[in-house]
């Protein structure tokens, strides 16, 4: 049954494996460069000195020549991969079987089908999670020289550094492969999988992600008669807390009657691998429970 | 070729009034049967009379929505793979994964079957001429036939199920196909045949046992000699009112001057019929099966309450306590 699963998807593994590939000829080509341009500009001297306050130009220089991936159009681009990987993977696991006939084949070997279907999704989940964290490592080590000036918090890096890459991956592919079964059709599968998984990723880090844990306050004292520089607005670099890493939400409550300056709400920068953690975990319970939902669904539609 | 079944070990196959509902249509119904071990049985039917979804029963694919199936004693209740281990599946349209070669499928046939003859499969695709690196997809039609058909003997379950395993193929092709089937059953006398079509022809020669099944009920079923045995072709004259003809009528048809009709009958009551101007011959085949499947599968609309039952009889080997079961 192992050769079987991976005699049927072995297209597909050396698809993942090429992407990977082309991944790491781009990363180790772009971050070859990012680390001269790193040892070269004084930052790491200029960092430990400050956590960052004490030069905020080399930091929006350095930013600057190599942070310019991170717009809407590469936002868009690395907001829906991971879905396409888990629909392209999980939408044919059943639907294919169906369309051409095949399940009669499979179904009737000497296997039962709740074996048949442990097994593939067995295997096939253990290689999107290989896929996923060798993605992320990748991609961590590329941004290296870059998250010691940016965190890992912020949105577009948080999103591909930890865990919760590989568990939108596990998502999209968990409701691909329920939706395979119920269509019995590859690519209605893979739209039907796609935008509710797209849904969810968005509504969980807009909505729910700012607010896993009570954000703290930072009150910006700013100096009499003269306006407050150094991080006043959103995203800003090093943040207005002075502690690279920390995520501002925005402004907070007021302030007191004769006080001059700001309140920011933010999320601390240790808090990542407390955020990473519940985001993955929401997002593979939901994969549990739709591959948990299609192995009944496919035990009970004929014993 | 069929084995006395008289030592008490079980029939190859029984159904027990199988029925499978889809919505509130039922595909199948009250389907009882027994096949024997070592039969060659046909499943005869027009499309959508419910063969497949028999077939589909009888190897565990389909959960029947009432009655029960038993190959060679295993029922739905007995674990799933001891009913996938006892049945050789050729489904229609002989579907393989179309990226495989030959030798990956024999190599998926091995790892999903613990009795898997690998011997066999390969010494087979020798004979044929089919090379076993070639890919499924570079196969024709009659081929990829021969290498399903190939994967279910291979399996070396005792009963085999083939559902239309010629209707897509090409009169060479067929006749190859049906040949191999034959050689297989002669070859191992215990292995037992089930092979539905809606192509007659092919299986006269081939079968000595016989289920005609419409509209999703069975109308006939049993050893082939016995069902030719027990009906004749009348010709009467025109005016010979149905009543007045001994047995069921199958099937009448009716020409200027003489009526043809095809009843189910025994010796006694042809023999006190044996009027001047009447004819009574033997069926063939064909003959037979062609009758039934012109008849309307609910029979209650030309025929009595009472003939009804008769057939129903008829279609039932086993014992017909259909009221005091319930």
């Amino acid at each position: 049954m192992i050769w079987v699963s991976w005699r049927q998807h072995r297209g597909q593994a050396i698809a993942c494996l090429g992407l990977l590939a082309v991944l790491a000829i781009y990363a180790v080509v772009l971050g070859d460069s990012m680390r001269t341009a790193f040892g070269q500009d004084g930052l790491i001297t200029c960092l430990a000195r400050s956590q960052g306050t004490g030069c905020p130009d080399a930091i929006t220089t350095f930013t600057n020549r190599f942070g310019s991936e991170v717009n809407v159009a590469f936002w868009s681009v690395t907001l829906i991969v991971p879905g396409l990987i888990g629909v392209l993977v999980g939408a044919p696991l059943i639907a294919r079987e169906l369309e051409y006939g095949t399940w009669r084949l499979a179904w009737s070997q000497t296997v039962s089908r709740a074996r048949w279907l442990t097994v593939k999704l067995g295997l096939v989940t253990g290689g999107l999670v290989v896929f996923g964290a060798a993605m992320t490592a990748l991609i961590t080590w590329y941004r290296a020289p870059m998250d010691r000036l940016t965190g890992r918090f912020l949105p577009n890096i948080y999103d591909f550094e930890g865990l919760v890459l590989t568990a939108y991956i596990l998502c999209a592919f968990g409701f691909a492969v329920l939706a395979g079964l119920l269509l019995r059709r590859s690519i209605p599968a893979m739209v039907a999988a796609f935008v509710p998984w797209l849904a969810i990723r968005l509504v969980v880090e807009f909505l729910f992600r700012p607010h896993f844990e009570a954000p703290l306050t930072y009150t910006q004292v700013c100096p009499q008669n003269s306006p407050c520089f150094g991080g006043e607005g959103l995203g800003f670099l090093p943040p207005v807390t002075g502690h690279i890493g920390d995520w501002v939400l925005g402004q907070g409550g007021g302030l007191g009657a004769n006080q001059v300056g700001n309140t920011w709400l933010y999320q601390p920068a240790d808090r990542f691998w407390t955020f990473q953690s519940i985001e993955a975990g929401i997002f593979v319970l939901l994969t549990a429970a739709a591959l948990g939902a299609t192995i009944w669904l496919l035990h009970r539609r004929a014993a | 070729m069929i084995k006395d079944d008289a030592g008490g070990s079980p029939p190859a196959l029984r159904t027990d009034r199988l029925g499978r509902r889809y919505g509130r249509v039922w595909g199948l119904r009250d389907c009882t049967l027994e096949v024997p071990t070592g039969a060659i049985a046909a499943l005869v039917g027009p499309n959508g009379a419910g063969k497949t979804t028999l077939l589909e029963m009888i190897i565990g694919l389909l959960q029947p929505t009432e009655g029960q199936v038993s190959v060679l004693g295993e029922t739905s209740h007995s674990p799933m793979t001891a009913r996938l281990a006892r049945v050789g599946y050729v489904a229609q349209d002989h579907p393989l994964y179309r990226d495989f070669s030959v030798a990956d499928m024999f190599h998926l046939g091995r790892a999903m079957n613990p009795r898997w003859d690998q011997g066999l499969a390969q010494a087979r695709m020798e004979t044929l001429g089919i090379p076993l690196k070639r890919r499924v997809k570079g196969l024709s039609g009659g081929q990829r036939a021969q290498v399903s058909l190939t994967m279910a003997l291979a399996k070396r379950a005792p009963l085999l199920v083939l559902d239309e395993p010629v209707s897509s193929l090409d009169p060479v092709a067929r006749l190859e196909f049906m040949r191999e089937v034959m050689a297989a059953a002669a070859a191992d006398s215990g292995l037992t045949v089930l092979i539905s079509s809606h192509v007659v022809s092919e299986l006269e020669r081939l079968c000595d046992w016989l289920i005609i099944l419409t509209g999703g009920q069975v109308q006939l079923a049993g050893p082939t000699d016995n069902l030719l045995a027990a009906h004749r072709l009348l010709t009467v004259p025109r005016a010979t009112s149905d009543a007045e003809l001994p047995g069921l009528i199958i099937h009448r048809t009716d020409s200027d001057r003489h009526s043809s009709a095809l009843v189910r009958t025994d010796p006694v009551r042809l023999a006190a019929t044996d009027r001047p101007g009447w004819q009574a011959d033997s069926v063939s085949f064909e003959q037979l099966v062609m009758a039934y499947l012109q008849r309307p599968s609910n029979a209650t609309a030309q025929n009595s309450a009472t003939q009804d039952d008769t057939a129903r009889a008829t279609a039932r080997p086993g014992p017909t306590t259909k009221a005091v079961s319930r």
